[in-house]
């Protein structure tokens, strides 16, 4: 229970911290106000086009607010990997391992605290507009149905990005496997294109991977928030937390052991 | 003349600099290269489904996506200060170009090599082969679309990261401006009506870098030339110009800095 504490006094003064600056917060998040206006333009024209209402089980606006939903959890995710193989190269990584605390579950509490506005700000801006291009959503709800999910995408990513940093330990560059590990995630985590629209074959593919629960998962719970789905959504992600998070300490571990910190 | 041997000693220095790092260097042009195809394959998959997006098909895609990867990447090997010139003014770090008996503007952009450009510059000529467009005289003509359109993009990022001289700190700003020239430039130009349009060719001149160039490879159109042509030196010119007159605003932060 101190432990925890620990913890969530670490999130909360970084919580704080990051609305320290409102101007840049709100800078940053006006980026989700192109995209989700590109991507209006896209879907309106390939729903006119198919002269159907409803593809493959979306309407227009159901994959404009799974794409809100998508490019929230996307753009709310601070860089996490660059910022630790940065914390690896420039040595300034040992004055976090000193600390009384576990590193891991240092950075998880920091990267969830400097999270939590940066998305709530994507999705004040990126609703705002879809709200005004499609309407409301047809499940309001649904946003708290998928909030356990969000917090689980948030956690898969983690996992994720930092084994990409700790590579920095071994390589000297990372920013090939943040490029592809992004790549990755658009591509199997539909996060452009919703997966419902994949031929069969990738979908069953994609839907089995991480990245589907990372991207796909909450966002199509946000739009069709069922039961069923919210157990297979969740179900999925446990899974894939635990084989990650094993993967994650065993890559700490043997990082760490690799470290060399030179002067001070 | 003297300018240019200038620029060729900077950009071989660069280069020295990037491959005296193999195992990087190769990481980041390898990696640029499959990160631009994972891109790509999003869109395979979309027109698989869909087909057409009003009469714009793959091999569209394949072409706009080339000509704007290669002009990106030109950018990015040659201009590579060009994404950061705000931070620079910003920072007081224009001391040190001002210090030298050379063009400033010049000396700032080209002194930074980014070597994933290299990956994006190879990588849009492999799209420009496999868009189906391919043929001997349309590459000479994917050439100079790639000039020109490096020119409007190098030019579009002058002009924004130059407005630094007035607003200081404006990194989400170049940010979002870089994002959005980007993503209109790749996305269907048959998407946008004509209001949108002009926006295109002069707020955010995403279509001289994505569809314009695009239409000129296809096959040779003096209209698509000129456009390519005006827009570039006027682009330019504006971004050369308003450079030069914040430049006059400039204070120097007098840090001591050492540039690398």
């Amino acid at each position: 229970m101190k432990s925890f504490k620990k913890y969530w006094a670490i999130f909360q003064i970084t919580l704080i911290n990051s609305l320290a600056y409102p101007g840049e917060l709100i800078g940053r998040s006006l980026m989700i106000i192109p995209f989700m206006w590109i991507f209006y333009q896209l879907w309106k024209v390939t729903y006119a086009a198919s002269g159907s209402e409803v593809i493959n089980g979306l309407s227009l606006s159901n994959v404009m607010w799974y794409l809100m939903l998508a490019e929230t959890i996307e753009l709310g995710r601070p860089p996490l990997a660059r910022t630790i193989s940065e914390n690896v190269k420039d040595g300034s990584i040992a004055y976090l391992l000193n600390k009384p605390y576990d590193f891991l579950l240092y950075q998880l509490s920091t990267t969830m605290g400097e999270t939590i506005f940066r998305a709530i700000m994507n999705a004040l801006f990126g609703g705002a507009v879809v709200w005004w291009l499609v309407g409301a959503p047809e499940h309001p709800e649904g946003f708290l149905i998928a909030l356990p999910a969000i917090i689980g995408a948030w956690v898969l990513h983690f996992c994720v990005t930092v084994m990409i940093g700790l590579s920095a330990f071994l390589v000297e560059d990372v920013s090939a496997f943040t490029w592809i590990y992004q790549k990755l995630a658009f591509l199997f985590g539909g996060l452009l294109v919703p997966l419902d629209f994949y031929p069969g074959w990738l979908q069953t593919v994609a839907k089995a991977l991480p990245f589907s629960s990372i991207t796909y998962g909450p966002a199509r719970l946000f739009v069709t928030p069922t039961k069923e789905l919210f157990i297979s959504v969740m179900s999925l992600q446990v899974i894939w937390i635990v084989i990650l998070a094993l993967l994650l300490t065993f890559a700490y571990r043997r990082g760490v052991a690799y470290l060399t910190v030179n002067g001070g | 003349m003297k300018e240019l041997k200038f620029l060729l000693a900077v950009w071989k220095a660069n280069m020295l600099s990037a491959i005296e790092y193999r195992a990087s260097f190769l990481s980041q042009v390898i990696g640029m290269m499959v990160n631009n195809f994972m891109y790509f394959v999003i869109w395979i998959i979309f027109f698989d489904r869909f087909k057409d997006v009003r009469g714009w098909e793959l091999s569209d895609m394949y072409l706009t996506f080339g000509v704007l990867a290669s002009s990106f990447g030109l950018v990015s090997m040659l201009f590579g200060n060009a994404f950061n010139l705000s931070d620079i003014i910003s920072k007081g770090r224009l001391d040190y170009y001002l210090s030298f008996p050379r063009p400033v503007l010049l000396h700032t952009v080209a002194s930074r090599m980014i070597a994933s450009g290299m990956g994006d510059f190879t990588y849009g000529f492999i799209s420009y082969a496999l868009s189906g467009y391919f043929t001997w005289d349309g590459l000479l003509r994917f050439v100079l679309a790639t000039l020109l359109a490096a020119v409007v993009f190098a030019a579009f990022l002058i002009l924004i990261q130059s407005l630094a001289f007035w607003l200081g700190i404006m990194s989400n700003f170049s940010a979002l401006a870089l994002n959005a020239m980007l993503t209109f430039g790749i996305y269907p130009i048959t998407l946008f009506d004509n209001y949108a349009k002009v926006i295109l060719f002069t707020l955010i001149p995403a279509a001289l870098m994505g569809a314009v160039p695009a239409e000129f490879i296809r096959g040779f159109k003096w209209q698509a030339l000129t456009e390519l042509l005006v827009g570039a030196m006027a682009f330019l010119f504006i971004a050369i110009f308003v450079f030069r007159l914040g430049l006059k605003r400039y204070e120097s932060g007098s840090a001591i800095q050492v540039e690398v």
